[in-house]
């Protein structure tokens, strides 16, 4: 009695207990909504069924229905494109913006704070604002593009189904950029500094530093960043429900924004889950991604 | 606390069953009630309700419009639903179908205050389901045309000769399109949601198609107007991602010379047009031809699952009863025929009104069918794709007519 105390208090019973409450957590509140999630996603779920637990299962009916859609493949196609281009956008420009603030010019500090302003925004906020910008007749965008003249007439970013996925993602670069410079910036300035010095008194000029040091340095944190950034674009919802609502004729029309269409505005629930049982699987290899990148980080 | 509510109220049934005199201690019946209204009326009526002292007090709810039906159907589903909703009328069948609502056709029979001749007809068949009535219409609204009058004699048309027909419409969007001046010709929603459908639909049914039959040949040319309006710039190329209320906002602030829209914008264009307008009826594909309109607004139900049906009724009617005042007090149409609005004092609002009242007379409910969601985004669909060009008119409602007859089975 008094053994299994002790361990409890300090030793094994400690660890697992440890391990244990986060697990349980983890399990009640991730794991249980994923597993009934893919359980739906499986069986015939009605509005009216939607209660009860226990529904016809179809098997993989609602996947076979789903691919036999027109609108899918080009969905899901606007579902990489989407997180593709916004992972390089947002990722190239906060990196830029990190090693910019990295030379610490002054007041460079505040200025990095300020950047924080648009992370701190809510994504219906920031969609509602993309959306006057990117508006046709009288957007801002249209007007500073026109008077710079580098179009002629004006683009309809939301309604013209060749922009309306570049105008979400012009939005979500922008609503990423400090999320990314934030994170590389730390990354940044875990790097010791002597490191430096000692290559430019070898004569490293600065491109060489930055391939030579700062890339290789960098690499758990670009891992991470990548990664966290697939994970929060496959997330974006509120831009595309500001913005375009996914459409025009589902041009700017994403998985995850599908999902919840066919789930709350069709009330096809089933298919809502299978969509994101489909999603599931790119979340979790981003995850790896983010797994194996932060491993580095652990230090003895 | 609701099965403590239920033991007294059982245990007090049971009493005078037994016959002993049980004074009046009984607690109030509480009957809860939803909607979606933010200022309008039911949080006001309710209220005033709840100043009454007739033994029933009502919890009022207010829920946001886009989890309204999510939300009734979990409360539903879990036992939890409320004594009353108000729900739009499209979803009304979703729920009555499914014995989700209670049937008040024998109650309404009884009843001296609900009287079904007095509602317009789509209001009140928006509340039907199989002959049977599953509940009573809250308001209603339906679409016009609105005109800036002022830019009609700029342009040299007669502001008191609105269009009539589709092809003066199209006429006058193109001579009151002024692109050197931002000023489309006309401007109304084809967004890829309820509202595009809402829009679309009374064109197609003046046009003689249905939601069941819509890929007949007036239904094309409606959708084949809809193009040419986008394709010539005499609509925004933004109509297919925004909203009535967007819309319409560019004709209050003089960017566009016409607007379809309801009597919702009313008090807004009052306070914020700078302008002389006027409104009109939807014009018809040809003259003489067979009017139509979307109907909109809310209906009260009583779902099934409630345990004081009488008292909910009795809640009902003081609600009816009360609809004298939803135009001048919360800005809405009541779905009825014999009550006589007021003027406001508004010259504009009180003509607009007369066209509305005169448009509801040819008002048609969406559906009612209890799989509405996907016949709407059928109908959603074949616009987009048409407007964008993916699809010819033609292609596009064959399409949707082929969805939607899988949707009907």
């Amino acid at each position: 009695m008094k053994g299994r105390w002790s361990s409890i208090v300090d030793g094994k019973g400690f660890d697992i207990a440890l391990v244990a409450l986060p697990l349980t957590f983890l399990l009640a509140l991730s794991g249980v909504p994923l597993i009934y999630n893919v359980l739906m996603s499986l069986q015939q779920v009605d509005l009216f069924s939607l209660g009860t637990f226990w529904r016809p299962y179809v098997g993989f009916k609602n996947y076979s229905e789903l691919f036999a859609q027109q609108e899918t493949w080009p969905i899901l196609a606007n579902t990489a494109i989407f997180v593709a281009a916004s992972i390089v956008g947002q990722f190239l420009i906060g990196f830029g913006l990190a090693l910019m603030f990295s030379t610490n010019f002054p007041g460079a500090s505040w200025l990095r704070g300020l950047f924080l302003v648009s992370w701190v925004m809510p994504g219906l906020v920031v969609g509602a604002i993309w959306s006057w910008i990117l508006s046709g007749d009288f957007g801002v965008l249209n007007y500073l593009l026109r008077e710079s003249g580098l179009i002629n007439g004006n683009i309809f970013w939301r309604s013209d189904p060749n922009y309306s996925l570049l105008g979400v993602i012009i939005a979500n670069i922008w609503l990423g950029i400090s999320f990314n410079m934030i994170l590389l910036s730390v990354g940044l300035s875990a790097i010791p500094a002597d490191l430096y010095e000692a290559a430019e008194l070898d004569g490293a000029n600065a491109w060489q530093r930055f391939w030579t040091i700062t890339l290789p340095m960098m690499r758990s944190s670009i891992g991470a960043v990548i990664a966290l950034g697939i994970i929060l674009t496959l997330q974006q919802f509120d831009l595309f429900a500001a913005i375009t609502s996914g459409g025009p004729n589902d041009s700017s029309n994403v998985a995850q924004y599908w999902a919840w269409e066919l789930s709350f505005r069709q009330y096809d629930f089933a298919k809502g889950a299978t969509i994101s049982v489909i999603m599931i699987v790119f979340v979790m290899v981003a995850a790896f991604v983010y797994v194996r990148s932060t491993r580095h980080e652990i230090r003895g | 606390m609701n099965i403590r509510k239920c033991a007294m109220l059982s245990a007090l049934v049971m009493g005078s069953v037994l016959g002993f005199c049980v004074p009046a201690i009984a607690e109030d019946v509480t009957i809860s009630v939803w909607s979606h209204d933010n200022d309008r009326p039911a949080s006001s009526l309710v209220a005033d309700y709840n100043k009454l002292d007739t033994g029933i007090k009502i919890e009022y709810r207010e829920v946001p419009f886009d989890d309204l039906v999510s939300e009734a159907l979990r409360a539903h589903s879990t036992g939890q639903a409320p004594d009353i909703i108000a729900i739009d009328n499209p979803e009304h069948a979703l729920f009555a179908s499914r014995g989700a609502f209670l049937d008040l056709t024998d109650m309404i029979a009884k009843s001296t205050v609900i009287e079904p001749k007095n509602y317009f007809p789509g209001p009140l068949a928006s509340t039907m389901w199989e002959g049977r009535q599953y509940g009573v219409p809250k308001a209603t609204n339906t679409i016009a045309l609105y005109y800036n009058k002022d830019m009609f004699k700029a342009k040299g048309l007669d502001p008191d000769k609105p269009p009539r027909t589709w092809a003066e419409l199209v006429d006058a969007a193109r001579k009151l399109t002024d692109p050197a001046a931002n000023v489309y010709g006309i401007a109304f929603s084809a967004k890829g949601n309820e509202e595009g459908t809402f829009q679309f639909l009374p064109w197609a049914q003046m046009a003689g198609a249905s939601y069941e039959n819509i890929n007949t040949d007036g239904a094309v040319k409606a959708l084949d107007i809809w193009k040419t309006l986008l394709d010539e710039g005499l609509a925004s190329r933004d109509t297919l991602t925004r909203s009535q209320w967007d819309s319409t906002g560019t004709f209050n602030s003089g960017n566009a010379a016409m607007a379809i829209s309801g009597p919702w914008e009313l008090d807004r264009m009052v306070a914020e047009a700078k302008f002389d307008w006027g409104v009109a009826l939807l014009p018809v594909p040809e003259e003489g031809a067979e009017r139509s309109s979307s109907m909109g607004d809310y209906n009260w139900a009583i779902f099934s699952s409630t345990a004081h049906p009488e008292e909910a009724f009795k809640v009902l009617e003081f609600f009816v009863s009360q609809d004298d005042r939803m135009f001048g007090d919360f800005g809405l149409l009541p779905a009825r025929a014999d009550i006589d609005i007021g003027e406001t004092g508004q010259p504009l609002k009180d003509a607009a009104l007369h066209v509305f009242l005169e448009q509801l007379k040819y008002a048609k409910p969406r559906g009612p069918h209890p799989e509405w969601p996907k016949i709407s985004k059928a109908i959603q669909d074949a616009i987009q794709a048409a407007l964008t060009g993916r699809m010819s008119s033609r292609e596009a409602l064959d399409q949707a007519a082929k969805k939607i007859k899988a949707v009907l089975g």
